[in-house]
Order: structure tokens, then C-alpha cells, then sequence
């Protein structure tokens, strides 16, 4: 006979995976209907009053508000918590900016790679500093200060999620960490590229600025792809590199707090493994493609590799709208109401610390990349 | 679950969504560069 609590466990774990799955349907079936407003709008409001705003409209933009409106509709019906586990963010928004690595000459990513280095490497100082200082004169949890400094400065909720498990914080600190930086990354996706417009930078300025600030990786892409094709590039690179320093600043949490504040010995044992298992695989990813693409381009001529670099394209921007439609999907304002005022004026002064500083080194570092 | 447990747990899926959308990307970079999907299957 089978054990009951055995077979409980399976039946539960089978229901999760029926809600997951049911999650990733309903992330295609609004990508789906993205894609084809996307494709579609322009052409059948050419030529009435709504046709040239149709025509600027940018696919992130029908994707996440399609999203928060799926997510409105499900919170409704009361599934939307079953079917979250099948928004997966991260998975689509890693393997949409591996195949834009395929579109990408390698040359581009060696020749902007200093200044990207260099950016993320001051960009990450300063405002994980600003926000560590800030979160201590306002009396944070030192977990909490470690996630919200980790996030705001590196790469949002990837860099969170990395930062909780260095410092062992709790589920709920992980949980309003990550809603803070999507609600602050929400209306960046809309604002930096108007800024990037009313300040007049160029592609490779705007798209710097936009990759050291936005802290979650999506929304960069998200912002990168409306100011244009070259600054979602450049807005790539740079957050990417921010990524591959995650685990460096995961590794120093990890030391710090084992050191310092639970005083534990052999705390720097084993540290080499522990930085490659930190280490964002995808950023190997996105490496690979720029290079397979390169030599596979050198190999068949550009003219016979544009039409099928095209397709990589096109399939790039499938998985970015899938990853910003589950942007808007997994949006929650619930964390933060318990989170007290606190923490979001943390966050907040560290967007802006983020920004003047963001500004001033795309400005420095990236005014005469490209020409 | 404890909280510990439930975060080491979502750290693993993250581990684990890395590797697997880095496999995704490059085969699929690779599948279309050498024509195994055509252009025509990309809506």
C-alpha cells in the first residue's frame, strides 16, 4: 500500500507543477497577443489621429502594461500566487540576452569593455556605500541593508537573491527587496528614456546611463530597446559587467558577515568555489554568442549571415517580451506596505545617488564611444 | 520550511535558471545560425 504522506507529497508537487506550467501559458499567450499588437497596431492605425503614437510605441511598453493588467485580471480571479512560479523573469530575460549576444560583433563588446568595467566598478562603490551608510544611519537590520545595497547597486532582484543567501536574511527581506526594486524599475523603463531624449545624449550615453541605473536586468533591456538598437547594446554590456561582479560582492558579503557579525572562524574557507558558484552563467553566455556569431560571420560573409543574424533578432525579442510581460505579472505592492517607510527611503535616496553618479560616468566614459 | 531553507532554495533555482538559459540561448543561436529553424518559424 502507499504511503499516505508520500502520496500527498506527490499529489502537491504535481498540482505546483500544473500551476507552473499554467503560469508559463498565460506569460506566452500575452507575449503572444504583445507580438502581434506590436506587429499589427502601427499598420491599422496608419493615417488616423492614434497612428503616430502607434508608431512609437515600443514592444516593452505594450508588454508590461499588458502584464499589469494579466496581473490585475488574475489577482481578481484569486490565481495569481498559484500561477506565479511559471513568471519567470530571470530565465527569460538571461537567455533573451544570451541571443543578443549573437547580434553583438565581438569587437563592440572588447572596445566598450573598459568603460564598462570601469563604470560598474565605481558605480557599484558608491552607491553600495551611499546605501550601507544610509541604511545604518536610519537603524536597518544589517541583512537588510546588505540586500537593498546589493540590489540597488549591482543588478536588482539576481543580485538580491545572491545577497540573501551570503547573509542568510529572511524570506520576507528577500520578498520586499525584490518588490522594491521592480516598483522602482517600473516607471524607469519609461522615464530614462525620455531623460536620455530631453538631455539630447547619444545612443552610447543614453544606453550606459540606463545599464549602470536600472537596477534589475530586465528593465534595462526593457529601457535599452525604446532609446534604440545601439544604446540597448551598450545598456547590455554595462549591466552585464555589473553582473559578473556580483559574485565578487557576494563572496565579500558572505566573508564579511561570517567575520564580523557572527563571528564565525574558517569564514574565508573555500572561497575560489564559492565565487564561480556565484558567478552569473549567463553572462559566459552572452560571451559566447557575440564570439560564435563573429566567426560565423567572418566564416559566410556578412551578407549571407544578415538574414539569418535577423532571426537571432527576432528571437531575442520573443524571449525580452516574454521576460517583461512577467515583469508585469509578478509586480506586488503587498511587501512593501509591511516594509514601514524606512527601507523604501533608503531605496529611493539610493535611485538618486545612482543617477547623478550614473549620469556623470556614461558622460565621462562613454561621450566619444562609437566615432 | 524555515525561512534559511526557503532562500537557499530560491538561490538554487537562480543557480539553476543561469545555466539552463545559458544551454537555451546558445543552442538555440546555434540551431538558427546553421538554418535548422528557419525564419519562417519565428512569429
Amino acid at each position: 500500500m502507499a504511503d499516505p504522506v508520500t502520496e500527498t507529497t506527490t499529489r502537491e508537487t504535481s498540482s505546483t507543477t500544473a500551476w507552473t506550467i499554467g503560469g508559463v501559458a498565460v506569460v506566452i499567450a500575452i507575449g503572444a497577443l504583445v507580438r502581434l499588437l506590436d506587429q499589427g497596431v502601427p499598420a491599422w492605425t496608419k493615417g488616423t489621429g492614434f497612428g503616430g503614437i502607434a508608431a512609437v510605441i515600443e514592444y516593452p511598453v505594450y508588454a508590461i502594461v499588458l502584464g499589469l493588467i494579466g496581473n490585475v485580471v488574475l489577482t481578481q480571479l484569486g490565481v495569481r500566487d498559484r500561477l506565479a512560479g511559471g513568471f519567470r523573469t530571470e530565465f527569460f530575460i538571461k537567455t533573451g540576452l544570451v541571443l543578443l549576444g549573437g547580434s553583438i560583433n565581438f569587437a563592440v563588446i572588447v572596445s566598450a569593455a573598459g568603460p564598462a568595467i570601469v563604470q560598474a566598478f565605481l558605480l557599484i562603490t558608491i552607491v553600495f556605500g551611499f546605501t550601507w551608510w544610509l541604511g545604518g544611519r536610519l537603524g536597518l537590520d544589517d541583512k537588510l541593508r546588505a540586500l537593498l545595497a546589493s540590489a540597488v547597486s549591482i543588478c536588482g532582484v539576481s543580485a538580491a537573491i545572491a545577497a540573501a543567501g551570503a547573509v542568510q536574511a529572511k524570506k520576507e527581506q528577500l520578498a520586499y527587496t525584490a518588490s522594491m526594486v521592480v516598483i522602482f524599475a517600473l516607471p524607469s523603463i519609461f522615464l530614462l528614456p525620455l531623460a536620455v531624449d530631453a538631455l539630447g545624449l547619444s545612443q552610447a550615453v543614453g544606453g550606459a546611463w540606463v545599464g549602470g541605473n536600472i537596477d534589475t536586468t530586465a528593465a534595462v533591456s526593457a529601457a535599452g530597446a525604446i532609446v534604440g538598437e545601439q544604446a540597448l547594446q551598450i545598456a547590455t554590456i554595462v549591466k552585464t559587467t555589473q553582473n559578473a561582479l556580483l559574485g565578487v560582492v557576494a563572496v565579500a558579503l558572505t566573508a564579511y558577515f561570517a567575520l564580523k557579525v557572527e563571528n564565525q572562524e574558517n569564514a574565508t574557507k573555500g572561497r575560489g568555489r564559492e565565487l564561480w558558484e556565484r558567478f552569473p552563467k549567463f553572462v559566459l553566455g552572452f560571451l559566447a554568442a557575440s564570439i560564435i556569431a563573429t566567426i560565423f560571420t567572418s566564416v559566410v560573409g556578412a551578407a549571407a549571415a544578415k538574414p539569418l543574424i535577423t532571426n537571432v533578432n527576432d528571437l531575442r525579442t520573443i524571449f525580452l517580451i516574454l521576460a517583461f510581460v512577467s515583469i508585469g505579472l509578478e509586480f506586488r505592492v503587498a511587501p512593501l506596505k509591511e516594509a514601514g517607510w524606512r527601507p523604501v527611503g533608503v531605496f529611493a535616496s539610493a535611485t538618486v545617488v545612482n543617477l547623478a553618479v550614473g549620469l556623470g560616468l556614461a558622460v565621462l566614459l562613454f561621450s566619444g564611444f562609437g566615432t | 520550511m524555515s525561512d534559511d531553507s526557503e532562500v537557499q532554495a530560491e538561490r538554487r533555482t537562480s543557480l539553476n535558471e543561469d545555466w539552463l538559459a545559458t544551454i537555451v540561448g546558445l543552442v538555440l543561436l546555434l540551431l538558427v545560425l546553421f538554418g535548422v529553424i528557419p525564419g519562417w518559424l519565428i512569429p
